[in-house]
Order: C-alpha cells, then structure tokens, then sequence
C-alpha cells in the first residue's frame, strides 16, 4: 500500500498524469490535518457514525423479530413471501427521492432510509437462516415441551445465528451506504454534505480527505462487527470471511 | 402490478413448500419451484395497493395512490424521454457488468496467483472494497467529469469487487493436481489458461458476478440520481425536485422490474451454468 500510495505521489509531482484535480497524497494528508485541527471534521462524522449505527440497530432489531416469525409461520411466509420478493427488487437508492419527498431534508429522512435498508437486509437473511433450520431441531423442541419463546431463544435464533451474522454484516456497509448518499442529496449534515461541499468548493484535497475518513469509517466499522461477532460467537470464526 | 414478470415456472411452487426445508434439494424441478415463492404471497402486497388506490386521496401530494404512478409513466412515454432513460441505465449497467468481470477476474488471476502481490494489495483491496460507491461519485466527477464515462467508472468500481475476491479464492483452491495435468501434457501457457484453468474458476467467477449483478445496477441508478446524468435515476431525481410524486413512484416501479429482472436472469443463468455440477 505504501508504494502505491508513493508511486501516486511521485506520478502528481513528476507532473506524470495530467488530471486537473488530483492531489498527491501528502496534499491530502495535509487538508486531512488542517480539518481535523479546524474542527470540520470531527462533527460531521460523528453524524454519520451516529446516523449509520442508530439506524442499523433499529433495523437490525425489527429485521430479526420479523425474520423470525416469518421464517416459523408457515402461512405467514406462504401469504407474504412473495410479496416480499416483489419489494425486495426495488432498489433502496431508488427510494432516496421519495423519502425526499415526504420528509424533505431533515433528519427523520435520513434514518428512514438507514433503517429500511438495514431492516430488508436483516430480514431476508434471518429468513433464510430460520428456514433452514433442521426440522429435527423443532423436534427436539417439542420433545422437551419447551415453550414457543423458548425454542425460538434456544434453538432457533443459535441455529439461524451465521446467516443472521451476515445479514448484520450487510446491513451495515448498506446502511453506511445510504447515510452517506442521504446526507449527499438530502438531510445536509455529516461526511456525505461536507464531501459534496468540498467538491463543490473545487477543494480536491479536502474531498479526497473526506472521502479517505468514510472509507476509514467504513473499514472500522465492518472490522469492529467482524470483531464483536467472532468475539462472542467464537464458533463461527472458522466460516469463510472473504466472500460477502 | 408485479405479477407479470414473474416467471409462469412457479404454477408448481404450491407443490415446493408443503415438503419439509431439508427435502428441498432432492429434485431439480422441486428446486426450481422452491427458489419461487407461491403466487398467493402476493395477496398482502396487493391488498395494500387496492387500499391505496380506493383509500388515498386522489391529489397527495406524498402518496399518490397507484393510479398516478401510472399516469406519470404514461407522461414520460409520451414525451419520448422513458425510452432513452431506460437503454441508457440498462446499457450502463450492462458494460460496467462486463468490465467488472474482465477487469475482476484478471486482477483476482494477479492476486490470487502471487503471495507477494497479494501481501501488498490486501490493505489497499480492502480500504478500497470498504468505500461506500457514494463517495467515489464526486471524486469520479471531478477527474473525469459528468459524462457517462464516469458513470461506467463508478458502477464498474463498485461491482469490480465481488468478481475479484471469488476469483482470488479460485485461484487459491484450484487443485494442484489439475496442474500437474497440464505440466505433463506440456501445455502452453495458452491452452493451460484456457482448457485447465478457466474452466476450473468459472464458478468462483460466476458467483462473483451474480453477487455483483444487482450491486452494479444499484450503484446505476445511484450515480444518475446523485449526479442526474442521464437515465432512469436521473428521471427520479428529476421528478422528485418538481414534485411529481406520481412520476418518482412510477419510476421506482420501473427500477424494481429492472432488479426483478436482473435477479432473474442471474439465478436463471446460475442454474444454467452449474446444471451438471452435484451439490449447490
């Protein structure tokens, strides 16, 4: 990584490539500094980091208690899957504008969205996983007459649990995802509106800087899931970590 | 609305789902049936769009009831800008799609291939896989300006992903076996990328793609609604700055037949390309 962010720079200063705005790297480090010194930087991404994981918890929250009960009622799956399905293809960023329309740009629109997103991701995955319980498992349930909230707490929610994880995992980037474009076209607070604002000063240098501090949100955030989730369910470390 | 897309395969599905979950697997027709839903799960969907239609006022500003959404797709057509919108987002998606999976596997076959090259990308693969495909926009914008270039340069960024993570691990788990088979037959390098290697990594790539599918159209719609360059997401955007509610939800219809169909040919295309291999 070193010597490719040096070969940037020696590219830039050696007058290599001929973009009109692209900054070396050191130019980027330094407008990273100064924002971070002149307090530009700080608000705006706890903004982000708050928008991002309040809604993604709230999403997250409603997915699994949904997923749940739609992965066990065989009629409720049967009457709604499809349904589902049909909205599950619309794209979330299709639905910025609307969420534009209806709570103009405000606060509240930007956690809709965050919290739509997170909710569909969560609940399709927690359906999966649900589903593909093994029947022996609800078995074993009956057999020790366990009540319905034990079964769900007790085996079905450990059982669904990897494919749960992933859909948190998802649920995450996806929710970053959408604060970020929120706050580019809508609610104007955060990393997204100071990005923008940078590209509209024609300040490459703070944008780049910007945009380095989402990705470095980004990577963070998705390294502290990783983390917390191997942490406490060490068991499915082993799965495969590559492929999201 | 949506029930015309779906594909006529499922009239069996009501079969798929009375079997218990770990039967699923055993037939290919059941498994076909199983991977769609029972037509009778849209009722709630369409319920709702029923109450909609008869319960919402006629003029809402917010929620125009379904007959709208209509009337405003009706008005996009007739002023000939539908059309044009539409071949521009799907052809977008389309060439952004193809230079993923060029782009991807060639970069996964350099990864995958090397240690070293890999112990030096990693970070930088993984910083750069971590970036919300947001916040490439502006940067894309101002280095190569607001062309459809740029577009394709986003999508392809955001979709290059997936492809190039599945082929490294291809190219990880390829087995050494098959090339000593190569080695002995003394195959050129040519004839061992094309008849031992390629063949082997096709579904790595495969799955790469069909997880990059329905990111790269997203990502589409995305960039045209956040930089309104020309397409359906640019019409959104458009629409939604005028107000015309009936024209945005008309339009996310249309995106989401879009989706609908992508999902579609990708699970169509999967069951295609993997119809001789046991297991998943």
């Amino acid at each position: 990584m070193a010597v490719l962010v040096g070969f940037w720079e020696l590219l830039v200063r050696g007058g290599v490539v001929e973009f009109d705005f692209l900054p070396a790297p050191s130019g980027i480090a330094a407008a990273l500094a100064s924002l971070a010194a002149s307090g530009d930087l700080l608000p705006p991404l706890l903004h982000t980091l708050r928008s991002t994981i309040v809604g993604w918890v709230i999403g997250a929250c409603a997915g699994v208690a949904l997923g749940v009960w739609l992965g066990l009622s065989q009629r409720a799956w049967r009457y709604s899957m499809a349904s589902i399905e049909v909205m599950r293809a619309i794209p979330p960023i299709s639905l910025v504008p609307v969420a534009l329309l209806v709570f103009g740009f405000s606060l509240r629109m930007e956690l809709t969205l965050i919290v739509y997103v997170g909710a569909w991701t969560v609940l399709v995955n927690t359906i999966d996983g649900v589903r593909s319980v093994r029947p022996e498992l609800l078995d074993v349930g009956r057999m020790l007459r366990m009540s319905r909230l034990r079964v769900v707490r007790s085996l079905i929610l450990p059982a669904a649990l990897p494919s749960v994880i992933v859909g948190l995992r998802l649920a995450l980037s996806l929710s970053l995802v959408l604060a970020v474009v929120a706050q580019m076209i809508g609610n104007p607070a955060g990393l997204g509106n100071a990005l923008i604002r940078a590209q509209q000063a024609l300040q490459p240098e703070q944008m780049f800087a910007y945009v380095f501090t989402i990705g470095a949100l980004g990577v963070s955030l998705n390294g502290a899931l990783r983390y917390a989730s191997t942490r406490a369910f060490p068991a499915l470390a082993a799965g495969p970590t590559d492929v999201t | 609305m949506a029930t015309v897309e779906l594909p006529g395969a499922h009239d069996t599905a009501g079969a798929g789902d009375v079997r218990p979950p770990g039967a699923r697997r055993s037939q290919p027709r059941a498994r076909w049936a199983s991977a769609f839903p029972p037509l009778r799960g849209l009722l709630p969907l369409g319920a709702a769009l029923a109450l909609w239609q008869l319960a919402g006022r006629e003029d809402s500003p917010y929620f125009p009831p379904p007959s709208r959404w209509a009337q405003g797709l009706a008005d996009l057509w007739e002023r000939g800008l539908l059309w044009p919108a539409a071949v521009q987002t799907l052809s977008t998606f389309a060439v952004s799609l193809a230079a993923a999976t060029v782009l991807g596997t060639l970069l996964g076959l350099v990864v995958g291939a090397s240690r070293t090259v890999d112990r030096a990308l990693s970070p930088t693969l993984e910083f750069a896989r971590a970036m919300p495909p947001a916040a490439v926009v502006p940067i894309a914008a101002l280095l190569i300006g607001y062309e459809t270039t740029m577009k394709v340069a986003v999508v392809t960024f955001a979709a290059i992903w997936s492809v190039l993570l599945n082929t490294r691990t291809g190219v990880r788990s390829l087995d050494p076996v098959l090339l000593d088979t190569a080695r002995c037959l003394r195959l050129n390098r040519f004839d061992r990328s094309r008849k031992c290697v390629l063949p082997a990594l096709l579904p790595s790539i495969f799955l790469g793609v069909r997880v990059a599918a329905p990111v790269a159209l997203v990502i589409t719609l995305l960039v045209e609604i956040v930089t309104r360059i020309d397409g359906i997401g640019a019409l959104i955007a458009t629409a939604q700055r005028n107000y015309l509610s009936g024209q945005v939800y008309g339009l996310i219809l249309v995106a989401g037949l879009f989706s609908f169909v992508v999902n579609g040919v990708v699970s169509v295309a999967q069951g295609y390309a993997f119809r001789n291999r046991p297991g998943r």
